[in-house]
């Protein structure tokens, strides 16, 4: 054995220990973000079954969403290339409404929550995200396997949710790419939508 | 059912007939390109009128049907016809987990038919998930992605909804690999599978009502929607059987998950 790979091997075990010791590069790692996902389905929960009035309660699971989701992010992303096309305060509007949209989707059927059961899963690092699964049961359903997506490079706050495989950003991104072919790739038209689709209700 | 096998392949020659295709975005705008091309979906406008037709179609027939069906038969008995249809769906996912390459699916398959066929008194009951037999899908739209199959352009089939050319083919085998739809002549028989067949599409709409309802009322485009969620869900579904290895060669050369 050669004096040089007899001093590698003699670093080896050191470098790999150092490496062990080494903390966690990013602020979300899977464990942290699953525990962060616990959090917040226990918080979501708990108001929903909890005493109060319906007013009460959607002003409470409000909170947790702005809280909890990375609403701006999630609004981008949905928007795509639009983001970019679309000037300053029609980007604020949109955000806005989206943000109308999300909680008025998580709030409007609370009585859904009612007897809601969850067991966490594993989580997983993705790209720039950890994937924490679980599972939800809804009495009288079938078990729903659900990932709450994670961010891991910036805040670490949910920017997805992907129910049976089928991902909230990406289905909203679909919808609104297909609504804007359909109206001159116009921005303004998607707003008045939005806005419409707020007050219809 | 014979019947049925060959509406289905003039169902799908139509479909080229009738077909009117997308106009592509501007060739210079390469993000409209890409989007374009993630939709994949070239014959939008004709898809587009099968949906329009399907979902009339849906609103007179299948979904006051469905709503009768789910409010008025009482649950347990919903659960047994659901279990029946899918004992006699069986023998179709177990060649489709066995030409998947799967064998533990295709045991948890073989073992739902024999036991829920015996215990489950003719498939009513559903003994075998208790027992560590789960249900889960399986049909040769998915045996051909797992082959290598990509799904192709998006079509909206009549009557059958959301599809693609992998799937429609999937579909189309599905039917001939069903004992069912070869065994016995006559009117009985024929009269039983056309049973079959409505029980299965208003048991299924039943279970969607909610669901569909939530999206068309969100959804600024329902079409697009839709055809987002299909591909999404269908892709998963794909994705946890390739993951699928117990009992296979790959599963013994892998090394356990570390996470």
């Amino acid at each position: 054995m050669s004096m040089t790979t007899r001093r590698l091997f003699l670093a080896a075990p050191a470098l790999l220990g150092l490496a062990a010791l080494a903390p966690p590069a990013r602020a979300a790692d899977p464990e942290s973000a699953a525990a962060f996902v616990d959090t917040m389905l226990r918080e979501l929960l708990t108001i929903a079954n909890g005493s109060g009035t319906l007013e009460a309660k959607r002003a409470a699971l409000a909170k947790v969403v702005d809280a909890r989701v990375n609403v701006e992010a999630v609004a981008r992303f949905c928007l795509g290339r639009f983001w970019r096309t679309a000037s300053a305060p029609q980007q604020a509007e949109y955000t806005q409404l989206f943000r109308r949209w999300l909680i008025r989707s998580v709030t409007e059927k609370v009585g859904e929550y009612q007897g809601v059961t969850y067991t966490m899963g594993k989580a997983a690092r993705r790209e720039a995200d950890v994937a924490v699964s679980t599972i939800v049961n809804r009495p009288g359903n079938a078990p729903n396997k659900v990932d709450w997506v994670v961010d891991a490079e910036g805040p670490p706050m949910v920017i997805d949710v992907i129910a049976e495989g089928t991902s909230l950003r990406l289905t909203q991104r679909s919808d609104y790419a297909a609504f804007m072919s359909r109206n001159g790739n116009n921005v303004q038209a998607l707003i008045d939508a939005l806005k419409q689709q707020a007050s219809a209700g | 059912m014979r019947v049925a096998v060959r509406t289905w392949l003039s169902a799908v020659l139509m479909m080229g007939a009738l077909a009117a295709c997308a106009t592509p975005p501007d060739p210079a705008d390469p993000e409209a390109v890409a989007d374009y091309k993630a939709a994949n979906d070239p014959l939008e406008p004709t898809n587009r009128v099968i949906y329009e037709v399907n979902d009339g179609l849906d609103a007179v027939i299948l979904k006051p049907l469905a709503l009768a069906y789910r409010n008025i038969v009482p649950a347990p008995a919903q659960t047994g016809v659901r279990n029946v249809l899918d004992n006699l769906a069986s023998p179709v996912v177990l060649a489709n987990d066995m030409m998947q390459g799967k064998p533990k699916r295709a045991g948890d398959t073989f073992m739902r038919m024999i036991v829920n066929t015996t215990l489950g008194i003719g498939g009513l009951l559903d003994p075998a998930t208790g027992m560590g037999w789960p249900k889960h899908d399986s049909d040769f739209g998915m045996t051909l992605a797992v082959w290598g199959a990509g799904e192709g352009p998006y079509l909206f089939l009549p009557v059958f909804g959301p599809s693609g050319p992998r799937d429609a083919v999937g579909r189309g085998a599905d039917m001939a690999l069903d004992p069912f739809a070869w065994i016995g002549q006559g009117r009985t028989v024929n009269a039983l599978g056309y049973g079959r067949t409505g029980a299965n599409a208003v048991d299924t709409r039943s279970r969607f009502i909610d669901d569909l309802d939530k999206m068309r009322a969100q959804a600024l485009d329902p079409y697009a929607t839709l055809r987002s969620l299909y591909r999404q869900n269908r892709q998963s579904t794909i994705d946890e059987v390739i993951a699928d290895d117990r009992g296979t060669a790959k599963a013994g050369r892998r090394p356990a998950p570390t996470r």
